[in-house]
């Protein structure tokens, strides 16, 4: 376990580029540095893999240290670089042998310290495995590598007129095995489903080394829906080393729209209307004031600085989408869009969609750091809960850039802050946290898509009791009896496995003449 | 027998903390729809779902309802009808079948091309674990990754893990038009062709069945849903591609699939349909056959027959489970073991420790 300091920490990785989210933020927490490992071990290592895939030496091992969330630091024992699920298996036994806790982590870009390592550990990173190993477009599966980038699954297969559908803005640096791993969503998730809905099948590797399948091409294996729980498990289950993906024909058509509106109560009204018609738009992201502004900085987008912006894709059989994209723009302007903008060609669409999707990165721009928050609502809720949101950032005295899913009430409220100003990370810090406590209060969710990890693992707790908590626990154990894989991640307190789940005790009035015997 | 009809979730509790104590086994009803596919194993007591039947929170503006487990499907839509809504799950018995069933069945119907199955809907679930303890996971929004997805993990388990007490799940609205047609006469090989046929024409079906109508010749029905405007174009579209003719076939499927003393599923890829044509539905004659042209997902009805020879051979190729057979018949329900076996094992006996919860009637005698 890392260290803990009492309130959580979600800084965003340094800004501007994704190419730039390595570790670099201000005030990390650092993680006392760990013995060596014995050589015999690092022998074993490099006869498994390599020894030019045994990363040992200090300096090297700085890059490891943090995912997305670069505030939080730990130096792994060792960085092990397998190329085949064979090698995975090896790497794990050798570790377990060694009594080294595992983690395992793709291109780290992880927003909840879930590739962090933990202490002296065996980091496996599955960047050398990017093989795509099939491609049956008849059947409609992709059999890849964990190393794979998301987009280049979509790339691999363009030319013959498929694609991946779930895209995570991450998706030109993020690697299919944290996908899986974190049950990546994007934006347009909203009508396709997110990763969970597109992976057919899965190898891992298992804290024993075992190779598993699990799934593939064809559908319903008779058993226990295990992929189910494997995908969005957060490397806690196993190291998952070859994936089956469904991978989608491109729609004949794509409409898209951006809308102005006076403020995120109109905007959230015209949500919840496009979507209450029986239009399911194929993406509908909403941004505020704030994120607009940043977006116009950073891609040179020419929005017009209001209160609040809807954009939007309707995509489809063409009468289907001209007919739902005329449908949806009268429905927007009836909840008072003030104008309505639509994209000329390509290369127009194409540009406001990077104005959104490069829009974390883009508060860079007019904030020195900021914490990315990730939580969910009920749709219906959004227009009030960015109120109460606002409010907060009154009271703190701290400003917040909102940015979000808004079809699928996935809120990625930024809060804005100078790390410089002492106590102002602090404040920054626990009105995160506060945010999240609204969302558990309106019936939401804690993260969406980026995971528990390290930095959740305390609001776990209060969204779900002590009981739930234990059966997720204990299909871990069914898994990692040993709690080897990614230790001290997700849960907030450790348990172990021996621990038999107590008898339930029912009130006496419960029990009174309930159970009729025939 | 013990039999326990609990009125309450509160009350399942009660009972199953009882039969935990005094380690009696269980096993959980719905209407009862789907009793062969697990056979339901000879325990201590049963408990029967029925009166756990209300609708326990719908927001028509979200898009999501949640429910005791016993609802029927049937009630359930009708309650979301009213607001222009429906859960787009189509599975057979739809008449009679109860949610809790669904879910712990997996059980889809052709619809699932475009929807997906219960587990690409189901948002959340509370189960009562043997023993008593209410265990919820998932939420009720559409999107929620904190924890362990365990709401699909009970998806097709059978009762064997926990009742199935409370669940939410995603609805749609209705569609404004639909259509549907019927491509006739292609050979096994002409059916994955049509298919490709309508991909590379970007024409969107939200289902498609094939009927087996004699030796290797196969009706394709298409189903489309949406705005009119677009059931429209994809009708003309699909003219275009094959000769189509208007049908209504679904009655017709949805028999298939619910009657028949011997029912089996297929899971292959989707091309691999001429070897299921040859390897299993031509040696089952008098067997009616139906095929989901891009799920890879054959059904079979018939009477009763002994069929083991046959199931083993296919068993070589593909997947057969059998998911209704007569009385005291001894078919290999499963077949052959999922791999990760161990894996199924361990997580039964960390869900279920004692092993109370429908013992035996499970995958690799789970
Ligand atoms: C700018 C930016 C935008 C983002 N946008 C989105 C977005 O729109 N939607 C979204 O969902 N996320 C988003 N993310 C978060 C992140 O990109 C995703 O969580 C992504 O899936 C992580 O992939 P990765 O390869 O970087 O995984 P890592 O960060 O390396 O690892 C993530 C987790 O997966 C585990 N893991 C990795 N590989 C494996 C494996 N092979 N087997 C088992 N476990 C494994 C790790 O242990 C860790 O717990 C964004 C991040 C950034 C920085």
């Amino acid at each position: 376990m890392p260290p803990r300091t009492e309130s959580q920490d979600r800084r965003a990785p340094p800004p501007h580029d994704l190419d730039e989210q390595k570790p670099g933020g201000t005030q990390a927490h650092f993680e006392s540095p760990s013995k060596r490992l014995p050589a015999e071990v690092i022998a074993r290592f490099c006869a498994a893999v390599g020894e030019e895939n045994v990363i040992r030496e200090p300096e090297d091992l700085r890059v490891y240290e943090a995912d997305g969330l670069a505030t939080y630091r730990v130096t792994p024992g060792v960085v092990l670089l397998p190329a085949t699920s064979e090698e995975v298996s090896q790497v794990v036994k050798i570790a377990r042998a060694a009594g080294l806790p595992i983690v395992a982590r793709g291109a780290g870009t992880g927003l909840s310290g879930g590739a962090m390592p933990v202490a002296g550990c065996a980091l496996i990173g599955l960047s050398r495995m990017k093989k795509f190993l099939e491609v049956d477009l008849r059947n409609a599966f992709v059999r890849v590598q964990p190393g794979v980038t998301n987009l280049d699954v979509s790339k691999h297969i363009a030319a013959d007129g498929w694609y991946y559908a779930p895209d995570p803005s991450s998706q030109s640096v993020c690697t299919i095995g944290g996908n899986v791993a974190e049950n990546s969503g994007g934006a347009h998730c909203l009508k396709y489903g997110f990763t969970v809905n597109h992976v057919l099948g899965v190898r891992m590797v298992l804290s024993d080394g075992e190779i598993v399948t699990i799934g593939g091409p064809t559908l319903d294996e008779p058993g226990y829906d295990l992929l189910g729980v494997v995908v969005g498990s957060e490397g806690l289950l196993g190291v998952v080393t070859e994936v089956v993906l469904r991978i989608l024909r491109k729609p004949e058509a794509t409409r898209t729209f951006f809308a102005t509106f006076p403020s995120n109560e109109e905007a959230g009204n015209a949500v919840s209307a496009i979507i209450a018609s029986g239009i399911v738009p194929a993406a509908i992201e909403m941004m505020d004031t704030l994120a607009i502004v940043a977006a116009k900085a950073a891609t040179g987008v020419d929005w017009p600085e209001v209160g609040s912006a809807l954009l939007m894709d309707v995509d489809g059989p063409l009468a289907e989408c001209e007919h739902t994209s005329q449908r949806a723009i009268e429905l927007a302007r009836q909840c008072g869009a003030m104008e309505i903008r639509v994209p000329r060609d390509t290369a127009e669409r194409e540009l406001m969609w990077k104005g959104r999707k490069s829009a974390f990165a883009a508060v860079g721009r007019i904030s020195r750091n900021y914490l990315v928050q990730d939580g969910v609502i009920p749709r219906k809720e959004i227009a009030r809960v960015l109120k109460e949101i606002s409010d907060l950032g009154t009271k703190y005295g701290l400003r917040v850039a909102n940015v979000f899913h808004a079809g699928d009430g996935n809120l990625h409220p930024l809060v804005l802050f100078d790390a410089r100003v002492p106590g102002e990370e602090k404040k920054a810090e626990e009105m995160s946290g506060d945010i999240l406590r609204i969302c558990i209060r309106y019936g939401g969710s804690i993260t969406g898509e980026h995971g528990v990890g390290s930095d959740k693992s305390a609001y776990l707790g209060e969204m779900f009791s002590e009981p739930d908590l234990e059966a997720m626990a204990q299909v871990r154990c069914a898994f990692d009896p040993d709690n080897v894989l990614n230790p001290g991640k997700v849960f907030p307190t450790p348990r172990l496995c021996g621990d038999k789940p107590g008898i339930y005790k029912p009130h006496a009035a419960e029990l009174s003449g309930q159970a009729e015997r025939v | 027998m013990i039999e326990l009809r609990p009125q309450t979730i509160e009350e399942a509790r009660a009972q199953l903390s009882q039969l935990g104590r005094e380690k009696k086994t269980c096993a959980f009803l719905g209407s009862g729809t789907k009793l062969m596919l697990g056979a339901l194993p000879r325990t201590d007591a049963q408990l029967r779902t029925a009166g756990l039947a209300r609708i326990v929170e719908y927001e028509p503006a979200d898009q999501v309802v949640s429910f005791e487990a016993g609802i029927a499907l049937a009630a359930l839509q009708n309650a979301l009808a009213k607001e222009r809504q429906r859960l787009s799950l189509d599975p057979p018995f739809a008449a009679k079948a109860t949610l809790g069933g669904i879910i712990a069945a997996a059980s889809s119907g052709p619809r699932r091309m475009r929807y997906g199955a219960v587990r690409d809907l189901i948002l959340g679930v509370s189960i009562v674990r043997s023993g008593g303890e209410l265990a919820r996971s998932g939420g009720k929004v559409v999107k929620n990754v904190a924890g362990f997805d365990l709401p699909k993990l009970v998806c097709g388990s059978l009762g064997t893990l926990g009742l199935i007490a409370a669940a939410t799940i995603r609805v749609h609205p209705l569609p404004e038009a639909e259509a549907s047609l019927i491509v006739r006469s292609l050979s096994s090989e002409q059916v994955p062709q049509l298919l490709d046929k309508i991909r590379a024409a970007q024409i969107e079906p939200a289902a498609m069945v094939a009927s087996r109508t004699g030796p290797d010749r196969w009706d394709v029905a298409v189903l489309f849903e949406g705005f009119e405007a677009g059931v429209k174009q994809q009708e003309a579209k699909l003219r275009a591609v094959a000769p189509a003719d208007r049908c209504d076939p679904w009655a017709d499927h949805a028999a298939l699939r619910e009657r028949g003393e011997l029912r089996l599923k297929i899971s292959a890829l989707p091309t691999a349909l001429p070897q299921v044509e040859s390897e299993l539905f031509s040696r089952l004659p008098g067997a009616r056959a139906a095929w989901y042209p891009t799920l890879g997902l054959g059904f079979v009805s018939m009477d009763a027959a002994p069929i083991a020879a046959e199931l083993e051979f296919a068993r070589r190729s593909f997947r057969v489970v059998v998911e209704a057979a007569p009385a005291g018949s001894t078919l290999d329900r499963w077949g052959p073991p999922p791999q990760s076996l161990r894996l199924q094992k361990a997580v039964k006996a960390r869900l279920d420790p004692e092993g109370l919860l429908a013992p035996g009637s499970f995958v690799g005698g789970i």
